[in-house]
């Protein structure tokens, strides 16, 4: 390794047969020797190969020269090696016991593309019957500890609020403002064309009451809590927390599910009201500044636009929202098996289960509430 | 190999401190490696062992103090420089610390894909050579760290950390979490790697059988510095309390009982 050795190298003596090794055989240097190497074919007769002027060996380049000696030896060559220092022979003959011994690697199999698709799609199928059933056991878990309210963790279900609640504003109050003014420009510009400006009243407040409110807040919640949840339930299980928790006698359902559910059925909607009125607030400011809506006129003109129903469907998505999101990042936080590896899979899944769900849950909500008329 | 030609020390430490907050755990602590040996570093848990061998493969920086690794002091190298010399340091960790994500030959791989310019099939072959060399049989090549026992685990860290032929191998608690048989059997694949390879070994354990089977020559740590160094039959005779403690307890005595029988 020292610079001053010269780099590894053969030298080839075709009057004689020799083929004499130089330099230093350390692992670093050996990227041209083995490109010499592999052009290497000598002609008929026997090889005699001159290890005198090595300076030193390490295993990899022992490996080299044990490769160069057996493919000599099948193309029917006989070889002579001479000059090797006796450490250097040692090395050599345990790295040729060793190849020997070890044999070649069994290949890993893969599944073939139908054999593939087949795992695949009963991988999906258990999956999701997993889900459905921890979605069971955690709905009755939660009906036994609503009957019996003092084996509630009231400090978890306040930590959640904390964390997920409170800690979430900062971020959803500003994307809820800058969704707010965007819708109100957005149309504010088709509604100027034939002057009907107030009308940007209406349409803030009902997509924002009804519609992108609660769906923003559960997609924000999903990519900030559903996965620290996650995170935080695989980790634990890679660690043997969970089992620890079993051992103990608690049951790990008590302690990390249920208060994340329950905190977050409750955080969920008071988020959803409070990014509706700050979303509102800004269509109000765009409302403004671009159509001359004055905030006066928009705050008299709301009552006109929507109903009370138009906001209390939008806030009663969210606790299924929540429930949602809960479930589902600790289920999959359960699902963790092995190592760091795991633990970030299930994390990105659990994210995009989540919001596929949800959007999936507020499609059903869409065709409910069109048959019931609200 | 280029092991024991040169007669530098791989790892020389003078008057280091090392401190967390206000609590130190090493005050005015010196200590040399000798070129092919074997040593072991001992103490009671707490006693610095973890942090003296962290900062010896400059994967920690003492407080005070210098730290000389083949030679160089580690103070005044840039980060090529000390990626120069952690080239020559495998290292064992206490948990194996494999990728979890690739199988052992793809772990065996990683250093020399990142330091070397080998073709892939030669690196491969280097790989499962290394695998090979650790003890493991073929077929543990393939498969992923989580498939593994705690003894093959130990093995195929052992396997990466040879990857690059070091000059000096650190082992931090080889065989923490083994059953007596594979306890044995890592010892003597460490004792038969060292014999082969010729590298000098550094490792922090807390085996006593270990210590007397393949340590050519122990540090004891406690009081916050190297209280006595020399073989085991030396330490073993100490006087100073806590190593009284340390080597006469019962387990000291059994495992020193077991090492006379079979020697």
């Amino acid at each position: 390794m020292t610079p001053s050795r010269e780099p590894a190298g053969i030298e080839w003596i075709p009057e004689q047969g020799v083929l004499r090794l130089t330099g230093a055989w350390l692992t670093p240097a050996l990227t041209p020797v083995e490109r010499e190497l592999a052009a290497f074919a000598p002609p008929a007769g026997q090889v005699r190969i001159e290890a005198g002027g090595l300076d030193a060996l390490d295993t990899a380049g022992a490996l080299l020269l044990h490769r160069l000696r057996r493919d000599l030896g099948r193309r029917g060559k006989p070889v002579d090696l001479v000059g090797l220092a006796g450490h250097q022979q040692a090395l050599l003959d345990l790295i040729a016991a060793r190849e020997e011994a070890a044999g070649a690697v069994p290949a890993r199999e893969r599944p073939r593309v139908f054999e593939a698709l087949g795992l695949a799609t009963a991988a999906a199928a258990r999956e999701g019957l997993a889900m459905m059933s921890f979605l069971g056991v955690t709905a009755l878990a939660l009906l036994g500890a609503l009957l019996r309210p003092t084996r509630l963790r009231g400090r978890a279900i306040l930590a959640v609020l904390q964390n997920d609640g409170v800690g979430a504003m900062p971020v959803l109050g500003m994307l809820s403002f800058l969704l707010g003014v965007v819708i109100a420009y957005q149309s504010g510009i088709q509604l100027r064309l034939y002057g009907g400006n107030l009308y940007v009243v209406d349409l803030v407040s009902l997509t924002v009451l009804r519609e992108l409110g609660p769906l923003m807040t559960a997609i924000v919640v999903a990519g900030r809590s559903g996965s620290a949840y996650t995170a935080q339930i695989g980790t634990m299980q890679v660690t043997e927390e969970v089992d620890a928790l079993r051992s103990i006698g608690v049951s790990p359902m008590e302690l990390l599910v249920l208060p994340k559910v329950i905190g977050l059925i409750i955080a969920l909607p008071l988020l959803t009201v409070f990014a509706d009125v700050v979303a509102i607030f800004g269509g109000m400011v765009m409302a403004e500044v671009m159509l001359d809506v004055s905030f006066d006129t928009f705050l008299a003109r709301i009552p006109e636009a929507v109903w009370p129903s138009s906001f209390f469907t939008g806030v009663g998505k969210a606790p299924v929202f929540a429930a949602v999101i809960a479930t589902v990042g600790c289920y999959q936080g359960f699902q963790v098996r092995g190592g760091a590896d795991s633990v970030g899979r299930h994390t990105t899944t659990s994210v995009v289960q989540a919001i596929v769900l949800v959007i999936v849950a507020d499609a059903a909500f869409s065709v409910v509430f069109s048959w019931l008329g609200i | 190999m280029t092991g024991a030609a040169s007669q530098v020390p791989p790892v020389e430490v003078q008057d280091i401190r090392t401190c967390f907050g206000r609590t130190c755990i090493h005050e005015g602590l010196s200590l040399s490696v000798r070129a092919g040996e074997v040593l072991a570093l001992v103490g009671a848990s707490g006693s610095g062992k973890s942090v003296l061998l962290r900062e010896m493969v400059l994967l920690h920086r003492p407080s005070a103090g210098s730290v000389r690794v083949f030679g160089e002091e580690v103070r005044d190298l840039d980060g090529a420089q000390a990626n120069r010399l952690r080239r020559r340091i495998g290292i064992m960790f206490q948990q194996g610390a494999l990728f979890s994500s690739l199988t052992v030959a793809e772990n065996v791989a990683v250093p020399l894909r990142e330091q070397t310019d080998l073709p892939r099939g030669l690196i491969a072959e280097i790989a499962r050579l290394k695998v090979a060399l650790a003890g493991l049989p073929a077929d543990a090549c393939n498969k992923y760290p989580k498939e593994l026992s705690g003894g093959m685990l130990k093995r195929a860290a052992i396997a990466r950390a040879l990857a690059m032929d070091p000059d000096l191998l650190v082992l931090d608690e080889p065989s923490s979490g083994l059953d007596p048989v594979s306890a044995n059997a890592l010892d003597e694949l460490i004792r038969q790697l060292h014999e082969s390879l010729g590298f000098t070994v550094l490792m922090a354990t807390h085996d006593l059988d270990t210590l007397w089977q393949v340590a050519h020559r122990v540090a004891f740590l406690g009081e916050k510095r190297v209280l006595a160094t020399g073989t085991m039959a030396e330490l073993s005779r100490a006087e100073h309390p806590v190593m009284v403690e340390y080597f006469q307890g019962p387990r000291g005595r059994a495992a020193r009982g077991g090492a006379w029988s079979r020697g």
